[in-house]
């Protein structure tokens, strides 16, 4: 199993990534992104229909609100009337989850990659040994340069890249997290909205740099996604008390 | 409901990116895969739990071991006991009356031979980056070791003290110099063959380029330098005139520093032959094919070469016996059944050799067989 995902997936990921560092002036930072870039065009077709499955409940969600408000107290009920609500508007509430799934073994690959060309410690270089092509534009490109900017790819802890890793992860997350008007819902999903920026940000200052300029570039274009299909989102300020319908720009 | 959610969501990705950088085809923490030494009847060893430790193989028992301080955190998410250990790659360096030895914790460490007693520590305070090559104990008492920040340091044998430091000489320095009449020869891993002078640490003018890095330490035979490279190659450097003599393709890189011996270099390649090859020429006298990448460095001993495969068997082959059609047919092969990528070393006719179950092994050349192995986690701390 290890074997087949090295060979299909793994390999043929971590030597473009080396190649394109030496084509993009030998600067390993410039060809994270430039990779993170070209998985992201490869995978748009699902995001673009993630994000979309993702409008598309937000849309529904004063009619939600009004069903929880409705049968707050008889979950069963609820239950079955978001069910049909869900079936009316030909939504299937799992579509942005499956899209996710596929592109997760993409993103573990693309992680690995980064990390096993960075060969932090001696073991990671020898073990590149059997996962490098012979391509001279590889070969000559090893052990990649890990300097990028004022960063070191290869260390962790940089507290500027967190920031801008939590701070890029609140923006796509707040364009699309909906405020509530019920208090308890309201705290929830502003926990929410906190939580995982500050997870990721946590994340940078314990894994190589490197992979959290993946993390950057990735929440950007992902920002870039979403301001296309649905806008800012709820990322204008609006009151709380008055659930919006998302839309156009 | 949904603070539970959260929760799941939190730790199912936290557990994710553990998993994945411990999973086989994640990331590897440093381990270190120290070497063994044979001195005056007696065995040096660094472990895989940062312990320098003596051995008597007569006996076999340990006679001292040292523990070295831990490195610098490399962060949460790593996996591995030892990833928290300072890793010992380079082989500890016997001489008259200390064992010299430089740490992933970026420290050199000379202790005393007979108690294990510490000597000195450079630096005291701080550290120069993690030393994963080993050091080079040359006249004039002098020790030289490079660092993964790039310079080559050089100090006093007797206390420890600062001689020069070179300039930065590349992102970082894991190979092993050479040293020749008093000049320091340096493979990087961004393409060049560096040479110092061993008085000041200036660089001299005498360069080599390549199109790709070097993987290998290099050595110096009659006026040739030998070195592995990315490029899968072998080079064979002249050394004075710094002009290439001649490159041999391997099927991936010569990762283990050659030897040579009657006009013959021998060089083990993680595509797991060995390879007898013509010093003056390039051309190939003979291989054979172990089955597992080469890592540890081969060793003669008077006419015997021995080679040791990753997967833990060791081969004897005797170079005097003429190859059959380039294929040579090892004299005696043995098997630990256990990790080999440190340097092993023969001393009256037994390899030694530890491997990456932190066990020392004692495998007899005359009866082929493994006569002993103890575990090199110290018990006597000295």
């Amino acid at each position: 199993m290890a074997e087949f995902w090295n060979l299909i997936i793994l390999n043929p990921m971590l030597n473009v990534l080396i190649a394109l560092s030496a084509l993009l002036f030998n600067s390993f930072g410039l060809a994270i992104m430039a990779l993170t870039v070209i998985v992201r065009v490869v995978l748009l077709p699902l995001t673009l229909k993630q994000t979309k499955s993702t409008k598309a409940m937000q849309e529904l969600q004063p009619k939600i609100q009004e069903l929880q408000k409705k049968h707050g107290k008889n979950r069963e009920k609820m239950q079955q009337e978001m069910g049909q609500l869900y079936k009316e508007a030909g939504i299937n509430p799992l579509g942005c989850i499956w899209p996710m799934l596929v592109q997760l073994p993409v993103w573990i690959a693309l992680y690995q990659s980064i990390m096993r060309a960075l060969a932090t410690t001696p073991e990671n270089l020898l073990s590149l040994a059997f996962h490098v092509y012979s391509w001279p534009v590889v070969v000559q490109s090893i052990p990649v340069s890990s300097q990028f900017l004022w960063l070191n790819l290869g260390e962790n802890g940089d507290l500027i890249l967190a920031i801008i890793v939590g701070g890029t992860m609140w923006v796509q997350q707040k364009m699309t997290t909906a405020p509530s008007a019920d208090p308890k819902q309201k705290s929830t999903s502003s926990m929410m909205l906190l939580m995982m920026p500050v997870m990721f940000a946590m994340f940078t200052l314990m894994f190589p740099s490197g992979l959290a300029l993946f993390w950057v570039v990735s929440n950007i274009i992902g920002i870039a996604v979403q301001y296309k299909v649905m806008g800012w989102g709820y990322l204008r300020i609006r009151p709380a008390s008055q659930p919006t319908k998302v839309g156009g720009k | 409901m949904k603070h539970v959610k959260i929760l799941f969501l939190v730790i199912f990705f936290f557990l994710s990116l553990n998993l994945v950088s411990c999973v086989p085809g994640g990331v590897e923490p440093a381990q270190g895969w120290s070497g063994v030494a044979c001195y005056d009847g007696m065995l040096y060893v660094g472990s895989m739990d940062s312990k320098i430790v003596k051995v008597d193989p007569t006996t076999p028992s340990i006679e001292w071991s040292y523990t070295i301080a831990s490195a610098p955190s490399q962060g949460m998410l790593s996996c591995g006991r030892t990833s928290a250990l300072a890793a010992i790659y380079g082989t500890p360096v016997p001489t008259e009356d200390l064992v010299y030895v430089g740490a992933y914790n970026g420290k050199v460490y000379a202790l005393n031979r007979d108690t294990g007693y510490e000597r000195w520590i450079y630096p005291k305070e701080g550290y120069i980056g993690p030393i994963v090559a080993n050091t080079v104990v040359d006249g004039d008492n002098a020790i030289y070791v490079s660092s993964s920040d790039g310079r080559v340091y050089a100090l006093n044998t007797s206390y420890g003290e600062f001689r020069w430091s070179s300039e930065p000489l590349s992102e970082k320095l894991w190979t092993t110099l050479t040293i020749k009449d008093d000049i320091i020869y340096l493979s990087t891993y961004e393409n060049n063959i560096y040479t110092l002078s061993t008085k000041n640490g200036n660089l001299l003018p005498r360069t080599f380029k390549a199109d790709a890095g070097f993987s290998s330490s290099p050595i110096i035979y009659q006026d040739t330098l030998f070195v592995g490279s990315f490029d899968n190659n072998l080079y064979a450097i002249k050394v004075g005139s710094d002009g290439l003599l001649w490159k041999f393709p391997g099927g991936r890189w010569f990762w283990s520093t050659p030897v040579s011996k009657d006009n013959i270099v021998y060089a083990g390649c993680l595509d797991g032959k060995v390879y007898a090859i013509n010093a003056e020429t390039g051309d190939l006298e003979w291989e054979f094919d172990t089955g597992s990448p080469i890592v540890s460095s081969p060793v003669l001993d008077a006419d015997l070469l021995i080679v040791a495969s990753e997967s833990g068997d060791v081969y004897v082959f005797d170079t005097n016996i003429e190859s059959n059609d380039e294929v040579m047919v090892p004299v005696r092969t043995m098997s630990i059944n256990a990790v080999i990528k440190g340097s092993l070393c023969v001393q009256e006719g037994i390899i030694y050799v530890r491997a990456q179950d932190n066990y020392l092994y004692a495998l007899d050349i005359e009866k082929g067989l493994v006569t002993w192995s103890i575990p090199v986690s110290g018990k006597k701390e000295s």
